[in-house]
């Protein structure tokens, strides 16, 4: 069938020839593996998971963004806006808009009603799941065609952060959210080098180069991405040669063998998932701090690391991840001393053992983590019982405060106010109105992440934040686990154009420097 | 003067033992079936290692002396794995399959003992659970309610439940017309003693058939749930989730999912073996021949 | 005749609003929200509680199911939560892949395991029965995953006949059945244990009878006879397996889509069930019902057509 295939693919391409005169050249398609069973969206406002973060990242621009291939706020680049001006109180920014830039599928030039209606949109909690990233937000409004000025209640921790080419930050073209209503969804429309062609459920997107990319044309001209959702199914696709670039499984042997491949160029790259696991510290036996203490010094995070594979986890530093910025990369974590955690628990009044409770999710990575977390415990007499359900009960019920242990993974925009607030500050304590992700009930650090929210000294806001996170290390909120590095492998005959060390979309980016030979 | 006794009733048995010793094929799948089940039963006794003990550095290790069927991702021995999976196949499937007889028979016996309205009522939601594909019923209670070895043993009695009603319930419809009955009404023996004593030796036989292939049912859907992800939570060894687990290694370590495979297709194939024999024995059209 | 299957065909009614009754209600009643999963993990409460707004899970649940079922009523299954498409139009979308590969399963289970079960009846214990029987009970033994994962192995890794994933292109005949080959074969093989089984028996049952006996008397030569009346009758195992076996086709399916990454109401309903999506398993456990009560009727009004004896009351 092959063999029958090439032919008519042979006799089609002499074909083509013959009428094209010989001005024909192969059309280069990336295929991409992902592992996702189907689209959640494309609409960058909404997009919830991973699979789609990283298609997103090729379809579309922020005012600013990070360079690509890296994710440090301190060298943040114009995207769509060419340069930008700040009043001394640094409330008024004013942005001035590239011109010329125009919205992929034939919507027009992208003019400041775009980027109005756009970050408006990103703020309205109705359509955008990135809402409170915009809190601090007054006002933001059209001066003309070309230029943006936004004004604020009071300096967030990183302005130029929320504006970039991630989550909300993302401009969305202002006709096409209208023409398109629900089917945004699908279809979505940015300025990005690659356009959104073809959507077929379950199965791929494809995605075709925008040729008025206002950097440049992109050398690829389409790009298939794929849905395929087994690890195994994915992998056996990549061997027989049917994707290019593939979404990794997060481990040790599978970068190993992907490795020993002379053709294949293995990205690991950050940011690290960090995974910690909250201790709600309102309920018992976790309320009693020798308890927690216990369960900080019988975790083994070299062990975690040596499971994960050197090559693609790294030991956590703090309660918050590595090189945000804010990190306390020398926090004063528990060291693993399994004698002292079963003395603080015979203190405790559990010398006989204690059982802990935790929901967990199937999801493999964590459920897998998990395990080897229990088996750790089970050395000094913890009992930590998994209550293993499927993803979306998980969610559901870590934020119904059902769980005692709540093992969490995830990156934040990295700046370290971010993930303070969401995990550790009490207005986002599960079941509360404002809840976010605090599972741990922790609201000891709540002066300290408020105070560099809001200081206008850069050395005294890094300061606040470490004694933050000072405090939480200390009272054991959570037990920081590992970080997970992105892992993705692609053939050696992409190129990506740039070098890749991090990218906060968790795919390489692919744009119009990337080549495909 | 004594109710005629239930002519089937010893019937039933014996020929279950015939069966087993005439029918060479029935009796190599009882066979096979009861060494699968003494196994299970044994696990803690002749599995080598504790099958949830991990080795990080036996990771995807071959077989060795001391792990005689090599370690799994975690490094845990497959071996143990696999004798203490069984122990999951065999709990889901005989108690989802013996609840599902009970619950069914009853159901059925029951409706066509009554008859009239009841008997179309419970039909008809018979009919209901029957437009339930097995698989299909396991993924909907299992991934909303939780993957339990409970939920697993619901869903699968749940499509369990219809054929056995059914089963039980046709032979009764035309055995409580029949004189012995009448006489034991007469005698006033009560309804439920006269369902008890006549009418389920009578329809024994059938479930019997019936039981075995359904039991070959539970223990694929006990996997092809696990295999899909939403069987009995790990880190428990099911054959389901180790072939699970060997397919997303297969190009590192093919061996796991080969061994488990085995001992699934092992045992099913026994259950297969034993339910063709045992139908062979009973349906009197191939009897005769 | 037709008032007989229209007849069929209205009690099918209740029996599918029975099963949407008892799927919402299920659904509902079990812990996961979907929006949670359209919004993602940073949503506020606020959003959270205007999607669940929009979606109308905020209303009492007995008004969600008047309304519900005024729409079922009216013939429409709603539109998917996380999608907002149709149901229908999604389910049309992948439907003609699964029926492709079901039917294509069933011919090759029927060109396969047809012959080979009219053999093994006429070479009744001798060796050909015997591997016949034994084969029938290897495929009936097989989960569809584990011969999924051996073909893919053989075929897509080993020799590259066929591609890993099983995807193709409506427009694309060539790429359709390259795609098709391995699934299709998976399940075929499968099919053909049943339908061995199925025509053995069903042969067995006949062989003994008179018109057998009587053609051979007057001479004409056994095997044209039998090989006659198989063929005449070769429908009955088919349908009987279908009839039967649905639910074991359709749960193999669902398998043998996942494996091959194939599109089809398999991989939509276990997507639909991570994302909890309630009107799409709604409309896909109703239509899995429809499937089974068409199976039923189809094996009556088949048997009632073969055999004259079955009357149609």
């Amino acid at each position: 069938m092959r063999y029958i295939r090439s032919m008519t693919v042979g006799v089609l391409t002499l074909g083509a020839l013959l009428l094209g005169g010989g001005n024909v050249r192969a059309e280069s398609v990336l295929n991409v593996g992902m592992a996702a069973a189907d689209l959640g969206s494309l609409d960058p406002h909404r997009t919830a998971t991973t699979p789609d973060k990283a298609i997103i990242g090729w379809m579309f621009n922020g005012l600013v963004r990070f360079k690509p291939g890296t994710m440090n706020p301190e060298s943040i680049e114009p995207d769509l806006a060419e340069s930008w001006d700040t009043s001394p109180d640094q409330l008024t920014w004013t942005f001035h808009l590239r011109k010329g830039v125009q919205c992929n599928n034939g919507y027009g030039e992208l003019t400041s009603d775009d980027v109005v209606f756009s970050l408006k949109r990103a703020a309205d909690p109705k359509v955008s799941s990135f809402s409170s990233d915009f809190a601090d937000f007054a006002s933001i409004e059209a001066m003309d065609a070309y230029t943006v000025t936004i004004k604020l209640k009071q300096r967030p921790p990183s302005l130029l952060g929320i504006l970039t080419n991630y989550q909300g930050g993302n401009i969305v073209c202002k006709k096409a959210v209208e023409k398109l209503g629900d089917d945004f969804r699908t279809k979505a429309v940015g300025t990005g080098p690659f356009a959104f062609a073809e959507y077929t459920p379950n199965q791929s997107i494809t995605l075709v180069a925008n040729k008025n990319y206002f950097r440049g044309a992109p050398k690829i001209d389409k790009i298939v991405y794929r849905y395929i959702p087994s690890d195994a199914t994915r992998d056996l696709a990549y061997t027989s040669g049917e994707i290019d670039l593939i979404y990794g499984r997060q481990d040790q042997v599978w970068a190993e063998r992907m490795k020993s491949d002379p053709h294949t160029v293995v990205d690991v790259f950050g940011p690290g998932e960090l995974s910690d696991m909250n201790l709600d510290i309102t309920k018992k036996p976790l309320d009693d701090l020798r308890v927690r203490q216990a369960i900080a010094y019988a975790v083994n995070r070299a062990e975690l690391v040596k499971f994960k594979g050197a090559l693609t986890a790294r030991e956590a530093v703090s309660i918050i991840p590595h090189d945000y910025l804010g990190t306390d990369e020398h926090a004063p974590l528990y060291p693993y001393d399994p004698e002292k955690a079963k003395q603080l628990l015979a203190a405790a009044g559990f010398a006989n053992g204690v059982t802990i409770k935790a929901i967990q999710t199937t999801l493999p990575s964590m459920l897998n983590t998990m395990q080897i977390v229990q088996a750790q415990l089970k050395k000094v007499g913890i009992d930590l019982q998994l209550e293993v359900v499927d993803h979306p009960t998980f969610h559901a019920q870590i934020r119904k405060d059902l769980s005692q242990v709540v093992m969490y993974a995830a990156a934040r925009l990295p700046v370290a106010d971010v993930y303070l607030t969401q995990f550790y500050h009490s207005r986002s304590i599960v079941g509360t109105p404002t809840a976010v992700t605090n599972f741990s009930h922790c609201g000891m650090a709540d002066a300290e992440i408020d105070g560099a929210r809001t200081a206008t000294d850069s050395a005294k806001q890094k300061e606040l934040w470490k004694k933050a996170q000072d405090i939480l290390v200390e009272q054991v909120c959570a037990v920081p686990l590992y970080e997970q590095l992105q892992v993705w492998a692609h053939r050696d005959k992409l190129d990506y154009g740039y070098k890749l060390d991090a990218s906060l979309t968790l795919g390489p980016i692919v744009n119009e420097t990337s080549t495909l030979k | 003067m004594t109710v005629a006794p239930a002519t089937r009733e010893t019937g039933a048995l014996a020929r279950f033992g015939t069966a087993l010793r005439r029918h060479k094929m029935a009796s190599l799948g009882g066979g096979i079936v009861v060494l699968a089940a003494l196994s299970a039963i044994f696990a803690p006794w002749l599995s080598p290692h504790d099958p949830l003990e991990q080795d990080v550095l036996l990771r995807l290790a071959g077989p060795s002396a001391d792990f005689p069927l090599g370690n799994d991702s975690f490094g845990r021995d497959i071996l143990s794995r696999i004798l203490w999976g069984g122990r999951v196949s065999l709990y889901v499937s005989t108690a989802s399959v013996l609840i599902a007889i009970v619950l069914g028979g009853a159901i059925g016996i029951l409706a066509g003992y009554v008859g009239g309205l009841f008997d179309r009522i419970v039909m008809a939601a018979m009919d209901v659970l029957l437009s339930f594909p097995t698989l299909v019923m396991g993924l909907l209670v299992v991934a909303m309610l939780g993957p339990t070895v409970g939920n697993l043993i619901l869903a699968i009695t749940l499509t369990a439940v219809a054929p056995f009603a059914r089963i039980a319930r046709a032979p009764t419809l035309t055995i409580k017309e029949r004189d012995f009955i009448e006489a034991g009404r007469a005698l006033g023996f009560s309804n439920l003693r006269i369902m008890i004593v006549h009418i389920l030796p009578n329809v024994i036989d059938e479930i019997l058939v019936m039981a075995s292939l359904w039991l070959a049912t539970a223990i694929r859907t006990e996997a092809s749930l696990s295999f899909i992800g939403l069987g009995v939570r790990p880190p428990t060894a099911t054959w389901g989730g180790m072939i699970r687990e060997g397919f997303e290694n297969i190009l590192d370590q093919p061996l796991l999912a080969i061994f488990p495979s085995i001992a699934i297709l092992v045992v099913m194939f026994g259950l297969n073996m034993l339910g063709d024999g045992l139908r062979d024995t009973s349906d009197p059209r191939l009897r005769h021949e | 005749m037709l008032t007989y299957i229209v007849k069929r065909l209205l009690v099918g009614v209740p029996t599918l609003l029975a099963v949407l009754t008892v799927v919402f209600f299920f659904v509902r009643i079990a812990p996961g929200d979907p929006a949670f999963i359209i919004l993602g993990d940073q949503a506020s409460p606020q959003a959270l509680a205007a999607v669940r707004h929009d979606l109308g899970l905020d209303q009492p649940m007995l008004a969600q199911y008047a309304d519900f079922m005024a729409m079922v009523l009216r013939g429409d299954l709603g539109n998917s939560l996380v999608t907002h498409q149709s149901v229908w139009g999604e389910v049309a979308k992948v439907l003609p892949y699964t029926i492709e590969l079901t039917l294509t399963a069933l011919a090759i289970g029927t060109v396969l395991g047809l012959p080979l079960g009219v053999l093994a009846a006429r070479r009744r214990n001798e060796f050909i029965d015997y591997a016949a029987r034994f084969l029938s009970l290897l495929g009936l033994s097989f989960p569809a995953f584990v011969s999924a994962i051996l073909l893919l192995l053989a075929f897509a890794i080993e020799l590259r006949w066929f591609p890993v994933i099983s995807e193709a292109r409506a427009n694309d005949p060539m790429s359709r059945l390259s795609a098709l080959a391995l699934p299709a074969v998976n399940l075929g093989l499968i099919m053909v244990a049943y339908v061995m089984r199925v025509a053995r028996s069903s042969m067995l049952g006949v062989l003994g009878e008179d018109y057998i006996r009587t053609a051979r008397s007057k001479g004409v030569p056994a095997g044209i006879v039998v090989w006659r009346h198989a063929l005449r009758n070769a429908l009955i195992p088919v349908v009987t397996v279908v009839g039967l076996y649905l639910g074991v086709l359709i749960g193999n399916s669902v398998l043998t889509e996942i494996v091959f990454n194939r599109p089809g109401l398999g991989k939509l309903i276990v997507n639909a069930l991570n994302q909890r999506d309630y009107t799409m398993l709604e409309g896909l456990m109703v239509i899995y019902a429809f499937f089974i009560v068409i199976a039923n009727l189809l094996t009556d009004l088949t048997y009632g057509m073969v055999d004259p004896r079955v009357k149609h009351q």
